[in-house]
C-alpha cells in the first residue's frame, strides 16, 4: 500500500518547533515506508495546488496531512482528494499545530511527539475505508407546535410561502391565552377581535390548503435532523368532526353529563360535549371522553341523535390515533402559563374566596366568560373596592427571580376595565417594582395614577403583605404599616413556561434553562433558535413576553426556516455511521436506548438491532456500548483505533 | 489399549470443578474412555510427574488443562505438558483467563503470604514463618513451590491450541469438544471452542426490552420476575458482555450471569466492555438546573451500589485484561 504524508509548515507556526527532516526521516520505518512531502501552507490555494499535483503524480492509496486541526480543514483536503478522483474517506489528519507546536516548549521533545502522533495516523490510515456520501433532499415543511398568536403568525406566514405546516395545538381551539382575554394592553383593543382575523386565515384563508390544523394533539416523537425530521403526533379523539360540524351547538342541549370548565379557569359549567367557551374557534364542540355517561357504562347517543348535520359529524367511538409528518424544521411555540399563586405564602390563593390569579379575573372580565364579563364577587355582588397585588412570585428569590415583564402592563390594563364597568370601584395597587417599558406602555400607568379612585403603594417583599379574612366577610390586605380592605384580591403571578415544555425538551433534546424556558442559541444574537439546529423558538416559551414580541418571534423563526429550507435543497449524509453486523447480535437490545438519535430499531423477527443510516449521526455511542461487539463505527473502527493507539505507543 | 489416543487432565490453581465438569459427563465418560486412553489426571487417577516425564515428546493427543498458574510448579507442569501433547487446551476460565485464583493480582505476594500467614487472625505464628520455597524448621527442613509474583492465565506462559471457556466448562460442550477432536473436525488453531459466538443474551429466554436501569439492586433485596430480563431489574447480569454457549442456566435459575465464559468473540477486556455498557444504560434520573457537581454526586451514589468492581466485572478475566491488576507483569 502506497501512503503519502503531506507535512505542512504552517510558516513558522509548526516549522519553528517541529523538524520536518526529522519527521522525514522516522517515516522510512513507518509501516509501508510513506513518502513525505513538505509544503509551506497547504491550506493556501497554491498549497492545494500542489497537494492535487502530487496526489496525482504519486497515486498514494492512502493520505496523511500533518497540519492543523482537522475542525479547520479536514474538509478542505478531503475536497482535494475528491477533486484527483480519490474518496475522501482515505484521508487521516494529524493535528500537529494546535496539539504539539503550540503547546510543546522543547523542539526536541514536539519533534518526538509528532514523529509518533503521525506513526498512529500510517496505521490507522492503512485500515481506513473508502465511503460513500448519500443525498437528501431537505424537507421544506415545517411543524408548529403551539396555536397561539407567535405559532398562528408563524403556521399563516409559512403557508404564504408556499410551505406546508402541521399545527399542532394541545388544547381543542386556537388563539392560546390571549383570546381567552377581553382587551388586550396597551391599546385596549377587543383580543378576540384583534386575533380574528389571524385565526380566519388560518381557517378558511387563501392558503388553508397548506396548513394542516391538529388540535388536541401532541407530539410524541421526533427522529432525524434539520431538514429531515420525523414527528409523530398523537391526536386525541374529539368525537366531532371540524370540516362538518357547523357549531350550532343542538348536541351540547341535549348532553346530560356536566363537569367544571377548564378553560373558564372552572368557574362555570360545561357539558361532556361543549364548546370550550362562546366565540371558540374552530367553532365546534369536542366531548370529554372522561365526563360522558358511556364511559360510565351507560349507552348514550343524545349528541349523536342530536346533530342536525347527519351521522358522520359526532363520531362516539372515535380513537386516540397516532399520526407521522416528515418535516425539515420545528418551531415551538408552546407559549406560556402562571406560576401557582397558592405557593406564595399568605395570599389567599385557593384558600380564601375572591381571591383570583389573572387568568381567572380575565374570564372574568371577558364577555365570553363564565360571568358574561360582569365584576361580582362570590355572593354575587359588585365589589366597592379591589386590590392588585404585583409580582406574586416574580422577582423573588423564593420564587421565580426575573420580572415577568408583562404584569404591570395587564395589572392596569385590569385597572381600566374595572373602573369602565364599575366607576366608583376603589382599586389599590400593591407593586414593587413598576415595569412598563416601550413608547406606548405609560398611557396605561398614567391612566391609573390618575384615576381619582385609584392608589398605588409599594411594598419591600411579598412577605410584608398578607391577605386575611377581615370584618363583615370581606378580605383585608395588611402591608407594613397600612391594613385595607378589599372585595376581591386579583394577583398578578410569575409567568412560567406552559405545561409540557419540560416534556417537550427532553423529546427533542432541546434545552431548557434553569427556568424552565427554552433555552436560545445565543440570548441577543440566535434568540429565535433553540440549542438544537432546525428546532426555533416563538413566543413565550422561551422567556415571559407580550403578544407583539410574541408575534416577532414567530416572525422570526418562519425567517429561519425560509432561509435555510430552501426546495430542492441537497443535505448530505456522512457515511460515517454505524452498522450491526447481524450475525454478531444477540439481541440485548442495550443499543436501542442509549441511541440520541432514535435511530436504532430492533427486528423481533431477526432477534437484531437495526440502525438507520439517514438517522444514524455517527456519534459512536452504540459501539461502545454495544457489549458483543456487533456493531461497526464506520470511519472510527475498533480495528483502527486501536492500530492508532498502537502505531503511537510504538 | 495403547494404541488409543492419550487425554491427560490437568490441574493448575483450580478448585477441581472443572474435574467434576468432566465426571459430570455421566455414562458419556465410558464413551470417552473407548476412545481415548484417559491416563493422567490427579484428582482422579494415580499416574504421577515421572511417568509423564517418562513420555515421548508429543504422546499426549490432547491435554486438558485446568487451573490459573499461581506457583512455579504450576509453571513447570504447564512446560512439561505442553512438550508431551500434541493439543493442549487451556480449559475452563482459569487456565484461560485467570478466574478467581487471578484476582490476587490486586495483592502483591508479599501481602498475600502476610495475610495467609501472619495477620490471619485465626493463625497463631509468633516467629512470623512464611512458608515459601525451602523454610527451615526445628523439625527439619519443608519445601514449597514458590507463589509467582503475578497470577497467569495458562497462554501467558506456554503456547495454547485451544480454550474451553467456564467456570466451569458446561458438561455438553466438553463432549461437543470431544466428539470435535475424536472426529478431527477442529477450527484454526487459537480459536475458543466449546461455547457460542454470541452473547448469554442469545441463550437466555427472558423477555428484553429497551434498557433504562434506575437502580442497581442485589438478589437479596427482591424476588426478581421471571420472564423480565434481569438486568432490567437492576441486577448487574453480565449475560451482556459474555460470551455464549452454556445454555445460560443461571438466569433459569433466576440468578444474573456472573460472566464465566469470558469475553465474546472480538472483545478484548470483557470488564471494560461490561463498564461501558451499563455506563450507557444508568438512568441518574433528571439532571436539568443540577450543577456538575451534583450530577457528579448523582453519578457517586449510583456507583456506590457496586459494592465490589474487581470481583464483579473482572472475576473470571483478570489475568488476560487490559488493566490486569495492581501487580506489574513481568
Amino acid at each position: 500500500m502506497k501512503i503519502g504524508i503531506y507535512f505542512c509548515n504552517c510558516g513558522s507556526n509548526i516549522a519553528e518547533k517541529i523538524s520536518s527532516a526529522a519527521v522525514a526521516a522516522a517515516a522510512s520505518s513507518f509501516p509501508d515506508s510513506p513518502y513525505v512531502k513538505i509544503v509551506d501552507f497547504i491550506c493556501s490555494e497554491e498549497g492545494k495546488l500542489q497537494f492535487e499535483e502530487s496526489l496525482k503524480s504519486e497515486q498514494p492509496d492512502r493520505v496523511v496531512v500533518a497540519a492543523c486541526s482537522p475542525r479547520d480543514h479536514e474538509a478542505t483536503f478531503r475536497r482535494c482528494l475528491t477533486n484527483v478522483g480519490m474518496n475522501p474517506y482515505l484521508i487521516q489528519m494529524v493535528n500537529i499545530r494546535e496539539q504539539i507546536a503550540w503547546v510543546t516548549e522543547d523542539p526536541a521533545v514536539a519533534t518526538e511527539k509528532t514523529i509518533a502522533a503521525i506513526r498512529g495516523a500510517v496505521c490507522r490510515v492503512r485500515l481506513q475505508q473508502p465511503l460513500e456520501k448519500k443525498q437528501l433532499e431537505v424537507c421544506p415543511d415545517a411543524l408548529v407546535i403551539g396555536a397561539g398568536p407567535a405559532g398562528m403568525k408563524a403556521a399563516l406566514s409559512l403557508a404564504e410561502a408556499g410551505r406546508a405546516v402541521v399545527l399542532v395545538e394541545r388544547t381543542p381551539f386556537i388563539g392560546g391565552l390571549p383570546v381567552r382575554f377581553e382587551d388586550l394592553f396597551p391599546a385596549m383593543e377587543c383580543a378576540p377581535c384583534m386575533l380574528e382575523p389571524l385565526m380566519g386565515d388560518l381557517l378558511h384563508g387563501d392558503h388553508v390548503g397548506k396548513i394542516e390544523l391538529m388540535t388536541m394533539a401532541e407530539l410524541i416523537e421526533v427522529t432525524g435532523f434539520y431538514g429531515n425530521f420525523i414527528a409523530k403526533i398523537r391526536r386525541k379523539p374529539r368525537h366531532v368532526a371540524l370540516h362538518e360540524c357547523i357549531g350550532c351547538g343542538e348536541c351540547v342541549e341535549a348532553c346530560p353529563a356536566t363537569t367544571r370548565n377548564e378553560f373558564n379557569s372552572n368557574a362555570s359549567e360545561r357539558k361532556a360535549i361543549d364548546f370550550a367557551f362562546t366565540g371558540v374557534l374552530p367553532n365546534a364542540p369536542f366531548l370529554m371522553e372522561e365526563i360522558c355517561i358511556r364511559s360510565k357504562g351507560v349507552e348514550c347517543r343524545a349528541c349523536k341523535d342530536a346533530c342536525p348535520m347527519g351521522e358522520d359529524v359526532v363520531t362516539l367511538d372515535e380513537v386516540e390515533t397516532t399520526v407521522e409528518r416528515r418535516i425539515g424544521s420545528i418551531i415551538l411555540a408552546t407559549g406560556a402559563g402562571l406560576y401557582d399563586a397558592s405557593r406564595v405564602v399568605g395570599m389567599g390563593m385557593g384558600t380564601l374566596p375572591d381571591v383570583y390569579d389573572a387568568l381567572q379575573f380575565e374570564r372574568m372580565l371577558s364577555s365570553t366568560g363564565p360571568t358574561g364579563g360582569e365584576i361580582v364577587t362570590s355572593d354575587g355582588t359588585a365589589p366597592s373596592s379591589v386590590a392588585i397585588i404585583h409580582c406574586v412570585g416574580s422577582l423573588d428569590e423564593d420564587h421565580k427571580p426575573y420580572c415577568s415583564g408583562i404584569c404591570c402592563q395587564y395589572a392596569f390594563k385590569f385597572n381600566h376595565l374595572i373602573t369602565a364597568k364599575l366607576p366608583e370601584v376603589s382599586i389599590t395597587h400593591y407593586h414593587r417594582d413598576l415595569v412598563v417599558p416601550g413608547k406606548e406602555a405609560h398611557a396605561l400607568l398614567q391612566h391609573a395614577a390618575g384615576n381619582k379612585n385609584s392608589s398605588l403603594k409599594r411594598y419591600g417583599s411579598i412577605k410584608d403583605l398578607a391577605v386575611t379574612h377581615g370584618s363583615n366577610g370581606r378580605l383585608q390586605v395588611s402591608a407594613t404599616g397600612d391594613t385595607s380592605t378589599a372585595d376581591m384580591v386579583i394577583l398578578c403571578p410569575a409567568v412560567i413556561p406552559a405545561e409540557g415544555a419540560d416534556r417537550l425538551s427532553s423529546l427533542l433534546d432541546v434545552s431548557c434553562d434553569s427556568f424552565g424556558f427554552f433555552q436560545e442559541l445565543h440570548g441577543r444574537l440566535d434568540a429565535a433558535q433553540s440549542t438544537l439546529k432546525g428546532v426555533y423558538l416563538a413566543g413565550a416559551c422561551q422567556e415571559p413576553m407580550d403578544i407583539r414580541s410574541a408575534m416577532l418571534e414567530g416572525m422570526a423563526s418562519v425567517g429561519h426556516t425560509l432561509a435555510g429550507l430552501q426546495p430542492g435543497r441537497m443535505i448530505e449524509i456522512e457515511p460515517a455511521t454505524a452498522e450491526v453486523d447481524e450475525t454478531r447480535c444477540a439481541g440485548c437490545r442495550l443499543c436501542v436506548s442509549v441511541c440520541p438519535y432514535h435511530a436504532i430499531t430492533f427486528d423481533s423477527e431477526r432477534n437484531a438491532s437495526h440502525i438507520n443510516a439517514v438517522l444514524c449521526r455517527g456519534c459512536g455511542t452504540c459501539v461502545t456500548a454495544c457489549p458483543s461487539g456487533a456493531i461497526a463505527g464506520h470511519h472510527f473502527t475498533n480495528e483502527q483505533i486501536m492500530a492508532e493507539i498502537e502505531g503511537v505507543l510504538k | 489399549m495403547s494404541e488409543k489416543p492419550k487425554l491427560a487432565v490437568y490441574w493448575g490453581a483450580s478448585c477441581g470443578g472443572c474435574e467434576i465438569a468432566v465426571v459430570n459427563l455421566h455414562e458419556k465418560i465410558l464413551d470417552v474412555d473407548a476412545a481415548l486412553d484417559f491416563m493422567f489426571c490427579p484428582c482422579l487417577l494415580d499416574t504421577k510427574k515421572k511417568d509423564i516425564e517418562a513420555l515421548p515428546d508429543r504422546a499426549i493427543a490432547v491435554t486438558l488443562f485446568n487451573g490459573a498458574l499461581r506457583t512455579e510448579e504450576n509453571v513447570e507442569m504447564a512446560h512439561l505438558l505442553r512438550s508431551k501433547s500434541q493439543i493442549l487446551v487451556a480449559f475452563g476460565s482459569c487456565a484461560k483467563g485467570g478466574c478467581i485464583p487471578a484476582l490476587a493480582n490486586f495483592t502483591t505476594k508479599e501481602d498475600l503470604l502476610r495475610s495467609v500467614y501472619v495477620d490471619n487472625p485465626s493463625v497463631d505464628n509468633p516467629a512470623s514463618i512464611i512458608p515459601s520455597g525451602t523454610t527451615t524448621f526445628p523439625e527439619g527442613n519443608m519445601s514449597l513451590t514458590p507463589l509467582l509474583e503475578r497470577v497467569k492465565h495458562l497462554a501467558q506462559e506456554v503456547e495454547v491450541d485451544y480454550y474451553i471457556p467456564g467456570c466451569p466448562p458446561e458438561s455438553h460442550q466438553i463432549w461437543n469438544v470431544i466428539t470435535a477432536i475424536l472426529s478431527g473436525d477442529l477450527p484454526p488453531k487459537g480459536s475458543t471452542v466449546g461455547c457460542g459466538t454470541l452473547t448469554v443474551c442469545d441463550d437466555c429466554s427472558r423477555t428484553k426490552e429497551e434498557k433504562r436501569i434506575t437502580a442497581f439492586r442485589r438478589n437479596y433485596e427482591f424476588y426478581p420476575d421471571p420472564e423480565a430480563c434481569l438486568l432490567e431489574q437492576g441486577l448487574l447480569c453480565m449475560g451482556i458482555a459474555t460470551r455464549n454457549g452454556c445454555g445460560a442456566p443461571c438466569t433459569k435459575a433466576n440468578m444474573p450471569c456472573t460472566g464465566c465464559y469470558g469475553a465474546p468473540e472480538g472483545i478484548s477486556d470483557q470488564g471494560a466492555k461490561m463498564v461501558a455498557a451499563l455506563g450507557s444504560v444508568m438512568d441518574i434520573g433528571d439532571t436539568a438546573g443540577l450543577s456538575e457537581d451534583e450530577i457528579a454526586g448523582r453519578v457517586d451514589a449510583f456507583l456506590k451500589t457496586i459494592p465490589d468492581y474487581a470481583g464483579l466485572f473482572y472475576k473470571y478475566t483478570l489475568a488476560s485484561s487490559i488493566l490486569g491488576g495492581r501487580v506489574g507483569r513481568n
